[in-house]
């Protein structure tokens, strides 16, 4: 199995200076998981907006693409804050991650959505031309599961046990 | 005291016992707590960011409210309803927590900061609504708004983490 060799790598990531600085200071992880947090609610708040639009439930009369276009770089300021905080709370607990089925689930989920979001989503939100009904329902509907797939996953890798 | 009573009595109820017996209701509860407030930040901050005009600058307020307020109080219902039972479940740790006591206020402060402003220069939104950049007193909200909920969450995180949630 291929990720059965990524457990020297995770290993390798604990012991760095940063793993060790981080897993010993309660404050740093709450720090980071708190901006973690803020970044997904941005990341959130938007892809829901966005979403709830292509599902007929728009602002007003506001045209999806404009909504769109208005959060793009705010989704993408939340996915950021996301993609620097999340990889220093890894850092902390590399080995428990590697451990934890939610956490691969989450890699799984994420790399899925970010795929979508930057392909399918974007076309079908950003275009002047809107899609057809039944495409513009499948996307926000998959996007809508992929992102909360990832939340959910999140907050499984601190309920669930390593196995 | 009064209020450290009115805990002692909640760790004593059935309701108590059960949420710390199950395995699954407290994850579970969290987990809906962390949506729920996921939900209320995220959507209460485009409303603060377009206040501030740094987004959704071509829709009107009035229609950005209209559309995300009821989102909001979806995710506030939800984040109530599992908070109280969270702290139904260790009610005397929550009182001697200085965190969560924090937390109390800043939710306090967001809502009236929420409530002024719908009460006064949001009533006259008609007249300043067009413009890209709103008045003053507007963009102030937006900001307390902004601070407050990200006050929130860490003060929620800090609830886990910070000293004297053990010397309950």
């Amino acid at each position: 199995m291929m990720a059965l060799s990524l457990l020297p790598a995770f290993e390798w990531l604990q012991h760095t200076y940063l793993g060790e600085t981080i897993r010993h200071s309660a404050a740093l992880i709450a720090l980071l998981e708190i901006v973690h947090l803020i970044g997904l609610a941005l990341l959130l708040g938007t892809i829901l907006m966005v979403d709830l639009s292509l599902l007929g439930f728009g602002i007003g009369r506001q045209p999806v693409h404009r909504i769109a276009s208005e959060l793009n770089s705010w989704t993408k300021a939340g996915l950021a804050i996301m993609l620097i905080s999340g990889p220093l709370i890894l850092s902390s607990e590399a080995v428990k991650c590697y451990k934890t089925p939610a956490f691969w689930v989450k890699m799984a989920l994420l790399a899925i959505a970010i795929a979508f979001y930057f392909t399918i989503h974007r076309r079908v939100t950003l275009a002047e031309q809107p899609a057809s009904r039944s495409s513009q329902t499948f996307v926000a509907i998959a996007s809508l599961a992929l992102w909360i797939g990832v939340a959910l996953a999140g907050k499984g890798i601190a309920i669930f046990q390593p196995v | 005291m009064f209020l450290l009573s009115i805990c002692q009595w909640v760790d004593s109820t059935r309701l108590n016992a059960f949420l710390r017996q199950s395995n699954w209701a407290f994850p579970t509860l969290d987990t809906v707590h962390t949506l729920g407030i996921v939900l209320v930040a995220g959507t209460i901050m485009l409303v603060d960011l377009r206040l501030l005009g740094l987004g959704l600058r071509s829709v009107p307020i009035a229609q950005l409210v209209a559309r995300i307020v009821p989102a909001t109080w979806w995710g506030f219902g939800f984040m109530l309803a599992s908070g109280g039972l969270l702290f139904s479940s260790e009610a005397v740790k929550m009182y001697h927590s200085p965190a969560f006591r924090i937390k109390v206020v800043l939710l306090a402060l967001a809502g009236l900061n929420a409530l002024i402003f719908h009460r006064t220069i949001y009533r006259d939104a008609a007249a300043w609504d067009p413009a890209s950049v709103a008045p003053f007193r507007a963009r102030l909200a937006g900001l307390l708004s902004l601070v407050f909920w990200i006050a929130i969450i860490a003060a929620g995180r800090a609830i886990a983490y910070a000293p004297g949630y053990d010397l309950g």
